[in-house]
Formats: C-alpha cells, structure tokens, sequence
C-alpha cells in the first residue's frame, strides 16, 4: 500500500510539475510547425509568470491573472512575429533578443510593483479540483480527478491541436506553411499571415505556462523562476517529432522525473542534492543526443519565406 | 527602390522604434526622467576615472568570450552556453592549481587548463550537435544548469576553503595571479590577452581554410557539402572552439580579479556576450569596440540601478533592445534582402 500511495503522490506531483513545460510544448509546436522556431518562449513564460502574479493579486483572481497573462505572452509573440515573419530577420537570433526582454521585463515589473513592500505578497491563486467522491478514490483519484482545471485545458487544447493538424484544412495550411511554403503561396494561401498568428498563439501557451508555473504550481514570481523550463518544452518538441500530444507525453516524463529527483532528496540525504537537481536537464541532453538522430523538422523551419507571387 | 522595399524599410524603422519606445516607457514607468537617466550613464561611465576603470576592467572577459561568438554564429552554430564553460573553465583551472609550479609557466598552464576545461564542457554539445544531431541551443542551455549545480556542489564539498565557512575555495597563490598593468588600478594583464586573442581570432576568421570554411557552412551548409566541408564536423568543432574561449575568459577572471573560486561571479555574461558579437556584426575586430559600449552602459546603468533610480533588469531589457534594433537595421545592408530571397528559393 506505501508503494502505491508513494506512486499516486509522485504521478499526481509530475503531472502537477509538467504541466509548465506542457503548455509552453504546445505553443512552440504549433510555432514550429508552420516553420518559426522560438527559442525565446523562456523569456515569454517569464513575463507570463510575472503577469499572472501581478493580476492575479489585483484582481484577486486567478483566472483574471491567467488572461492577463495570456494576452501579455500574445504580444511578445507578436514582436518576435514582427521581426521574424514581416521583417525576416534571423529567427534564432530574435528569439535570444526576445529571452534578454522577457527576463528584464519580467524581473523589472516584479522590482517596481510587488517587491516594493518588502514583505512577501498574499497570492491568492488557483486550487486544485476537488472533485469529491471522485478526488477521495484511492490513487487515482489524486492523479487523475485531484488536478488543477488547467491541467484539463492543456490535454483538451493539444489533443485538439493535433486532430487540427491531422484532419483539418487549417491543419494542412499550417503544415505547408512550415514543411513547403511555396506550395501553399501557389495555391494563393497567405504563408506570412499564417505563420504570424501561429507565433501569437505559441506565445500565449507559453505564457499560460508561465502563469501556470506562478499562480497554481507555486503561489509567487522569483525572478528567472522558470529555470530553463522554456528550453525543456522546445526538447520536448523535438523529442515528440512535432507531434503536440506526444510533446505533452515527453513533458511529462520530465515533470515525473523532477517530482522523483525532489523524493529522492530527502531519502538520500548523503548525496549532495545538486546531483539530484540536474538530473531533469541530464535527462533533457540524453534525450535530445538519442532523438534527434534521423528525425524529421518541418523542412522550412528557421527559413524566411518571400513571396513570389506579384 | 521599388515601393514594396520602401514599405518593408518604413516597417524595420518602426520596429525599432517601437522596441526603443518600450525602454523609454519603463523608464518612465520607474517614475525617471529617460533623459537624466542617459546622461547620469554617460556621466558615470565616462567622466568618471572608477567607471571608466570598471568598464574595461568588464571589457577584459567579455571580449574573449565575444570573439568565441563571433567563431560559432559564423558558422551559424548558436552557442548559448558560454556561462556554463566559463564555469567550466574557471573550475578546471582552480583544480590544477595545486599542482603547478608558481611562477610564469604555473600562470601559463592555469589559463590553458581554463581553455581545456571549457573546450571540454562546449565539446559536450559539439558532441550532441555533430554526432547525433541534436539542437545545439537546447545542449549547451542545459549544460549551463548543470555546470551552476555542480559548481554549487563543489565549493560546498571538495574545492571548498579549508576553514569551511563561507562556500568559496581558497585562493590562488599570488604567482599564479595575472599581473596588475598599471598602478593603483584592478587592470591586470588579462587585457594584452584579450587584444591578443582578437588578432588570433581575425586572422583565423578572415585569413584562414578554418574561417572560410566556418562562413560557408553559415552561409548554405548544403553548398559546404558538395565543397566537401562536412558542417558536422565543423558543427563539433566550433563550438569546442569558442567553449574554449569562453573558458580561457573564466580562468582570466579568476586569476585577474577573484583570486579564488565562489558562486555568481561574471553574472551573465555568456548572454551579454552574444549582444557583443552580434552588434559587432561578428566581426572579430569590432568585438572589443562592441564589449567596452556594452561596459559603460552595464557600469552606468549599475551605478544608477544602485542609486535606486531605476531596477537593475533594466540591462537585460536593454540588452534585448539592442539586438532588435540591430536585426530591424539589418534590413538595410543592401545585399541582405537578396540574401534572404536567394535562401527562399533555395528552401
């Protein structure tokens, strides 16, 4: 009975934990699919993060805090759109200007507002479900009905985003736009405008995760909170060949993986807890040398498109 | 210019001026005077014999580990990863301390074990990059966490000081100290091998096989094949490359102005590194020009950040900024449009 209750809280925990990465996943998925890589997401799940908090302690409510938020990671998404798909510039390099924002903005905002009162800030921020009889069931109830609403909402938008993408004209839009752009601008489809929602919207799920991370996860912002999660999620992508549900399975072996490295901490107290602490990111570098052999990116990513058409 | 160039340009212009209006609205939203707060940079950093000291005193490292960018981006191989080399570096040259001889050549083989050390810890991603093809950028982020957690470690457990107070090691002897240069200042001797380096670097960048080699497989790493220039191979070797530098910059900090390890020394700097290449346009010649403006904003903004006019990620904002203004002025180097067209119909 231990082992059960010990496998119910560490599932019920890396779901909990993954859910971030998850989010951010989804988002960079749909980015990177219609052939825009976002290195930056960490920058905007940071904002997100910090948004969230803000909000979510004005307002009183977190729901109020996560649009916020939402909104907020749309529009870095739109600057890095901006710069990437209208102005074609270096993607990758844009992203890495979009990290440097994201952390200043966030850590900036978070100095001048609720770090000012010198004490730590009440944030009252999301519950998990509770369910009842349904959360009261032994160990799955925890994992499965114990979870916060938005757990729910990321598997119900990347389960939904990969049937868009499987079997949706939008889907195939999407894909061309990221596997063979001219294709589509033949057939008269608008590549640029596709690709520049498809940025907005990976930035508002990254900034969901961000908010996530900030107001469910943990109840307050520390600056650079995040901790490389952004760049967990953009492996996941890969590891899960583009696919948004297999991006949420990967995300949640890391989640599972931080949940158990957390256990293992305390039940190993002679073994210096940094080992513990890198094993998610040692994880991340051996899955990423094992995957990536002889996978196959949307064939435009990273590539400007300019239009032929007059 | 045909009007669709003239639109695409009035666009760029825009950008940039919105990403300029932002840092001004922050500054604003700090309750400072935008103005003032561009003067009281340029007041401290420049007219004032401490802030100019500081801001080359900054330039030392930052120049190093800027031409190591410049080596990788060429290549169009991004290496994100220059804080954990550093660390790496400045580890490896802390654990052979002990055993060098103490004097020139000790000084010698404690800054070539940093650029070891951190050849090693950039190797790890050439690595994952060239054998198995895995995202460099998500590679050396990675090992940056890893190298922050096994620094902590060790300062805690075996490199820690022999009084086990506070977590740092103990320090280097003052034989294996670089230098001083000039009297009553920190300058130390790091500064000739940083301009040292940027002749290595030029001369390799713009004079050798190696060089060329870097800026074909930047330019179109297909075309490099049929050269018969494996991009896997320069993949690997690249960012072995600026690890290395980005070491050798460790062990200079270290040696020049620590004199022992400890935690959350040279904050950032692998990321403001790549704003230094990048507004160099990766020209190696342009890379300590680039870090010592990069130094005297860091130098003013930290005196004004400390004076409690604005909060200090006013930098890493600026920092940001900075880069987007530089890709929306890219837009106007003439070739680059064509560029971008020719990549297209190559896609």
């Amino acid at each position: 009975m231990d082992e059960a209750l010990f496998l119910s809280g560490l599932l019920a925990a890396g779901i909990r934990l993954a859910a971030p990465i998850a989010l951010a996943a989804i988002g960079e998925t749909i980015s990177q699919r219609a052939g825009v890589i976002n290195v930056g997401i960490e920058g905007i799940m940071l904002v997100g993060a910090f948004v969230a908090v803000l909000v979510t302690v004005m307002a009183g409510n977190p729901w109020a805090g996560l649009a916020a938020a939402i909104l907020a990671g749309a529009a870095m998404g739109a600057i890095h759109a901006v710069f990437t798909v209208r102005l074609k510039a270096e993607q990758i390099v844009s992203g890495i200007a979009l990290l440097f924002l994201g952390l200043g903005l966030s850590g900036y905002g978070f100095r001048l507002t609720l770090a000012q009162g010198g004490s730590a800030v009440q944030v009252p921020g999301f519950r998990e479900l509770d369910l009842f009889a349904l959360s009261d069931l032994p160990f799955i109830g925890p994992v499965v009905f114990g979870q916060h609403a938005l757990v729910y909402i990321a598997l119900f938008c990347a389960a939904g985003l990969a049937w868009m993408l499987a079997s949706t004209r939008l889907g195939l839009m999407i894909k061309a736009a990221g596997d063979y752009p001219q294709a589509l601008d033949a057939a008269g489809g608008d590549v640029d405008r596709l690709r520049f929602v498809c940025v907005v919207v990976s930035g508002a799920f990254a900034a969901a995760g961000g908010a996530f991370l900030s107001t469910a996860q943990l109840w307050g912002f520390v600056e650079n909170m995040t901790a490389g999660r952004g760049f967990l999620a953009i492996s996941c992508v890969v590891f899960a060949r583009w696919n948004p549900l297999a991006a949420v399975a990967v995300a949640l072996g890391f989640g599972i993986a931080d949940a158990l490295q957390i256990r293992m901490q305390t039940s190993y107290p002679g073994v210096p807890y940094q080992f513990f602490v890198i094993a998610p990111y040692v994880v991340a570098i051996v899955s990423l040398a094992v995957a990536s052999k002889g996978s196959r990116m949307p064939a435009a990513l990273g590539t400007p498109f300019v239009s032929q058409r007059q | 210019m045909s009007a669709q160039a003239a639109s695409f340009r009035l666009q760029a212009v825009l950008a940039a001026a919105f990403m300029v209006a932002m840092v001004v609205g922050a500054i604003l939203l700090a309750g400072a005077n935008p103005l003032s707060v561009a003067i009281g940079i340029g007041e401290r950093a420049l007219f004032t014999r401490a802030g100019l000291l500081e801001a080359v005193l900054r330039t030392i490292p930052l120049t190093i580990m800027g031409l190591g960018i410049a080596l990788a981006f060429k290549a169009r191989i991004f290496n994100i990863g220059m804080d954990g080399q550093l660390i790496a570096g400045s580890v490896a040259a802390m654990a052979v301390a002990p055993f060098l001889p103490l004097d020139a050549l000790g000084l010698f083989l404690l800054l070539a074990s940093g650029l070891a050390g951190g050849a090693i810890w950039g190797g790890i991603a050439g690595i994952i990059k060239g054998r198995f093809g895995g995202n460099e950028i998500i590679a050396t982020i990675m090992l940056n966490y890893v190298a922050l957690q096994v620094l902590s470690w060790l300062i805690r457990g075996p490199m820690q000081e022999t009084m086990r107070i506070i977590p740092r090691s103990d320090p280097l002897d003052a034989a294996l100290r670089l230098p001083i240069l000039f009297e009553a200042t920190r300058i130390h001797l790091g500064l000739v091998i940083a301009l040292f380096a940027v002749v290595a670097v030029a001369v390799l960048m713009q004079r050798s096989r190696y060089g060329f080699k870097l800026a074909v497989v930047g330019a179109n790493p297909h075309a490099a094949r049929y050269a018969g220039i494996d991009p896997r191979w320069i993949a690997g070797g690249v960012l072995a490359l600026s690890g290395a530098l980005a070491g050798l910059a460790g062990a200079v900090e270290i040696s020049g102005v620590y004199g022992r390890l400890q935690e959350g020394f040279a904050p950032g700097f692998g990321i403001t590194a790549i704003a230094v290449a990048l507004v160099a346009r990766l020209n190696p010649l342009l890379v300590p020009v680039s870090a010592f403006g990069f130094s005297l904003f860091y130098v003013g903004l930290g005196a004004l950040a400390r004076n409690g006019v604005v909060p200090f990620p006013i930098v890493n904002i600026l920092e940001g900024t900075i880069i987007f203004v530089f890709l929306a002025g890219g837009i106007f180097v003439a070739h680059r449009t064509k560029r971008v067209q020719a990549e297209a119909l190559d896609g």
